[in-house]
């Protein structure tokens, strides 16, 4: 067995994974709506209520369509550029408040601790910018055409594209 | 990469009409266009108190002075838990002419509220708005709580019964809340109001 498609198994799995964990942490917050309401309210982003309650109220449900998505393995490219649109700028966001607080309060930033809305409930903040870093990391391998092995419709779109279309471990079968 | 991006906006596009959908469709979901925090209060990080100001407010904190300040231009009051446990105690409110409103959600006004509190939970008030409001409206006195601490939900309750008509001059928020409560050893109903389940004062002989 090549490399190749070794690597595209184990990718599969984490896209796998990745899928599961952003299932996890949008019902979470799907359940708990007025909780993930008061957590967004705490970063001070927006003031009008249409666009709080709608990152409050819809974003968990697509949390969950991303992670459905990812662990079936439908539009699993788009998917994952997405997923870098939603957890890049809530990193930065995430950043922002701990630099705020450590800061405002004089601690260091690793001894930081809270609720960050992210669905997992308090965490010491480094750790989760590590683990959104490492998410990030992986969305770009997929993003790049990573983890086709067990997807039921890796790309939307029609074969006029082989790179799209074609499993990655055809193309190293072959080549 | 640029079929990437196209599948990428598909997903956005489908994922955001199923996601507004679903919280359309869930029995907790939010309404979209409802002012969730009216402008009395910073959000609840920034209100830091752990525990109820005191009734001069002499020895609050800033913060406890900001958030009595914000009530006042409400036109509404606040009590410490000294002057609670008065109203509790006082006979008018077994008349109801005093009366106690838990802000807070079923899951957490079941596992214990203040004896004979009504629920009105601020986030999804329907079902128990007009039997609130009636009790209200033949109150003289409404204490207002919820957890106490950073919860700003009793505040939010107050101005929403006072925008449905209630004299402001009746409503006064106990800030010290359901934590300052047991904290202080007072008792506690559990379940259903007047279920009869009541966890007894700590400090009662």
């Amino acid at each position: 067995m090549s490399t190749r498609p070794l690597m595209d198994r184990v990718f599969s799995l984490a896209r796998v994974a990745l899928g599961a964990l952003f299932i996890y942490m949008g019902l979470n917050k799907a359940l708990h709506p007025v909780e993930f309401l008061k957590l967004v309210r705490q970063y001070e982003m927006v003031s009008d209520p249409f666009i709080l309650n709608s990152i409050a109220g819809a974003l968990p449900w697509f949390e969950v369509f991303c992670g459905v998505l990812l662990m079936a393995g439908i539009a699993v490219r788009g998917t994952a550029l997405v997923l870098i649109g939603m957890l890049v700028p809530f990193t930065l966001l995430i950043l922002k408040r701990a630099l705020a607080v450590s800061a405002g309060q004089q601690i260091a930033l690793c001894a930081i601790r809270f609720d960050c809305g992210c669905g997992t409930g308090e965490v010491l903040i480094c750790g989760k910018l590590l683990q959104n870093c490492g998410l990030i990391l992986l969305s770009g391998f997929l993003a790049k055409g990573l983890g086709r092995s067990f997807a039921l419709r890796y790309t939307l779109f029609s074969p006029k594209d082989p790179g799209d279309s074609k499993p990655l471990m055809q193309s190293a079968a072959a080549s | 990469m640029v079929r990437a991006f196209q599948e990428g906006v598909i997903v956005a596009l489908v994922g955001a009409i199923l996601a507004f959908a679903a919280n359309a469709f869930s029995p907790r979901g939010l309404k979209l266009s409802r002012d969730y925090f009216p402008k009395i209060s910073q959000p609840a990080h920034a209100v830091t108190t752990g525990t109820g100001p005191s009734s001069s407010a002499t020895n609050a904190s800033t913060v406890d002075e900001q958030v009595l300040s914000r009530l006042k231009e409400q036109g509404l009051q606040a009590v410490d838990t000294p002057a609670a446990v008065a109203l509790f105690n006082d006979p008018r409110r077994l008349q109801e002419t005093i009366v106690f409103i838990d802000a807070r959600d079923a899951e957490h006004y079941q596992k214990g509220h203040i004896p004979g509190a009504y629920q009105l939970d601020y986030y999804h008030p329907e079902a128990q708005l007009p039997q609130v409001l009636s009790a209200c409206q033949n109150a003289e006195q409404i204490i207002v709580y919820c957890n106490g601490g950073t919860c700003e939900d009793s505040q939010f309750t107050a101005v929403m019964l006072r925008d449905a008509g209630i004299p402001p001059s009746k409503i006064h928020v106990y800030l010290g809340g359901i934590t300052e409560w047991v904290k202080q050893g007072h008792p506690v109903e559990l379940q259903d109001r007047n279920s009869g389940a009541l966890q007894p004062s700590k400090t009662s002989p």
